[in-house]
């Protein structure tokens, strides 16, 4: 079935990501001067503005920091409503957003901050595979 | 005779990108800008992390969270070519005032490169869609307007502090109360709106759902709304026949651009912004006998309450529950009916400052702000507006003349 939600347009600085994504890996942004993870991918370092950047394979694995059910949707996504938005805390470090998988979006009480959570890519288009989190067991 | 900023401020570096022109590989307008701020701290020993102005056309957000900084001054001004010049004079006049020594005027613009790549960036200051990192790994994801993004601080506050949707929604329902008494309110009655008049804390709670928690009654509206104010010099307003407000203090702080840089969900910048304006004007929060607070949710003025010092952390909303906040209350808030039910066209920030003009200078007896005669006798206002997904903050502590 042809994906039929919103497919990011792909930056040039961000093309080991979504190279990493066809592979099922989630690559991310370090610094090498000060070690630091950033999230999203950035031209500087924020932490210490070292240029001095390289991207590493991530566990995949991150935690809930906070989430909403979104029930009033215009576009592509209402077709979907009522789903779960959720900001994830990487085991790395930093945040990423999703649409999170494996929860009740009409039960937001069963689902809990810091829970578990695992990556998981859903191919787009030829080039693209998009991130999701779903949660899972501890 | 020169003016107040004869030699108040010099230029001490001038940078570039690490290449200009036509570029046979691409360049983002945010990589060109980023490369340029990196060759300007190189050149004169100043560390980023020091900057605190930020002048740029319409950038200044995106470009401290991509720097990761947080500046306690903050102009975007965009009117054309000629706003860098422009921006030179305003970080002149901010640092004449002393309240920053470090001002950044940065440009990066693509203009032959954004027809292979689009500008790469500027999402916050022009428009969403110009696939800057941010919005490229944000916008998969189904977030739509604010009430999608600002949903999930509600939900992390209530985490952290144990509190209940409920009682955030009477933060709506006292907000109400103020709109009935103000009929140039959206919501002043069913007369004037079907959906006007009071309402309960039950009603709040069990309208429509628009991004849980919020229902949308815990939504402010959205209408039309022109508004302005003269600010004017002393020597000026003493030769007026209307009353003098003044500013008595100012600040502003930013915490982030995309929600998902928002480092922590249950605060925002209101309390860095706040005490640069309390430190100014020499008062603190318990000097505070009103509060035009920026109420996009109800969670966005009892978050805000907190950072401006007006109620510890996680006790905000207990302003409204309590009645403190209400008409009659010891530190009424939002007396014209708020964004929630007096009038929100999508920025708030001016009415904000109109009603804190009206009570201050004792001119919202006239009918304009109440059926009921005048209804506070406020002589020191705080007034903060929230911008983006809780992502700027500006404060100010507004006195009356009567003093």
């Amino acid at each position: 079935m042809a994906y039929e939600l919103p497919i990011p347009r792909q930056g040039i600085h961000t093309r080991p990501f979504w190279e990493g994504a066809k592979e099922g890996k989630l690559m991310l942004p370090r610094c090498i001067d000060c070690n630091t993870v950033h999230w999203y991918p950035r031209h500087i370092c924020p932490n210490c503005h070292s240029i001095n950047l390289e991207w590493i394979e991530g566990s995949g694995e991150g935690r809930i920091h906070t989430f909403a059910v979104q029930h009033l949707v215009f576009g592509p996504w209402s077709e979907h409503a009522p789903y779960v938005t959720a900001y994830i805390d990487l085991l790395e470090g930093d945040r990423m957003l999703t649409v999170l998988r494996g929860v009740d979006p009409e039960k937001p009480e069963t689902i809990e901050i810091g829970a578990k959570v695992r990556v998981e890519f859903e191919q787009a288009n030829d080039d693209t595979f998009i991130p999701y989190w779903r949660v899972v067991g501890e | 005779m020169p003016g107040l900023l004869y030699k108040s401020a010099a230029i001490v570096g001038a940078a570039e990108a690490n290449e200009i022109g036509f570029l046979e590989e691409p360049a983002t307008a945010l990589q060109l800008h980023i490369e340029a701020i990196k060759n300007l701290s190189d050149q004169t020993g100043i560390p980023i992390a020091k900057i605190d102005g930020i002048f740029s056309t319409g950038w200044s957000t995106e470009l401290c969270e991509h720097l990761g900084i947080t500046p306690k001054y903050i102009d975007t001004t965009a009117v054309g070519g000629c706003s860098f010049e422009m921006h030179v004079h305003h970080a002149a006049a901010a640092i004449y005032s002393g309240i920053i020594d470090i001002a950044l005027v940065s440009h990066g613009e693509n203009g032959h490169s954004a027809r292979k790549i689009g500008s790469g960036g500027g999402n916050y200051g022009r428009g969403a869609g110009n696939a800057s990192p941010s919005h490229e790994m944000t916008m998969a994801y189904g977030l739509g307007g604010a009430p999608s993004n600002y949903a999930h601080a509600m939900v992390r506050h209530m985490h952290r502090y144990g509190t209940k949707r409920e009682d955030y929604a009477h933060v709506a329902k006292v907000t109400r109360d103020w709109a009935t008494l103000n009929p140039r309110a959206a919501m002043y009655s069913k007369e004037k709106h079907p959906f006007g008049g009071p309402i309960t804390v039950e009603q709040v709670e069990e309208s429509r759902l628009i991004a849980w928690p919020l229902t949308i009654l815990h939504c402010c509206m959205v209408a039309d709304h022109g508004g302005a104010i003269f600010v004017v010099s002393p020597k000026i307003a003493a030769r007026l026949s209307t009353k003098p407000v003044w500013i008595a203090g100012a600040g502003e702080s930013m915490s982030h651009g995309n929600m998902m840089e928002m480092g922590d969900f249950t605060k925002t910048s209101a309390d860095k912004s706040a005490e640069a304006a309390y430190t100014m004007a020499g008062l603190g929060p318990a000097d505070m006998e009103l509060a035009e607070i920026y109420d996009s949710f109800t969670i966005t003025a009892a978050m805000t309450a907190e950072m401006l010092g007006l109620a510890k952390p996680g006790e905000g909303h207990l302003l409204w529950k309590d009645g403190h906040a209400a008409p009659g209350g010891r530190l009424p808030i939002n007396t014209n009916g708020g964004g929630l039910s007096f009038n929100h066209s999508g920025m708030y920030g001016m009415p904000l400052l109109i009603e804190a003009y009206r009570q201050l200078s004792g001119t919202a007896e006239d009918g304009i702000n109440g059926d009921k005669g005048k209804q506070t006798d406020a002589r020191t206002c705080v007034v903060n507006g929230t911008g983006g997904s809780l992502s700027t903050t500006g404060t100010l502590v507004l006195i009356s003349d009567d003093d």
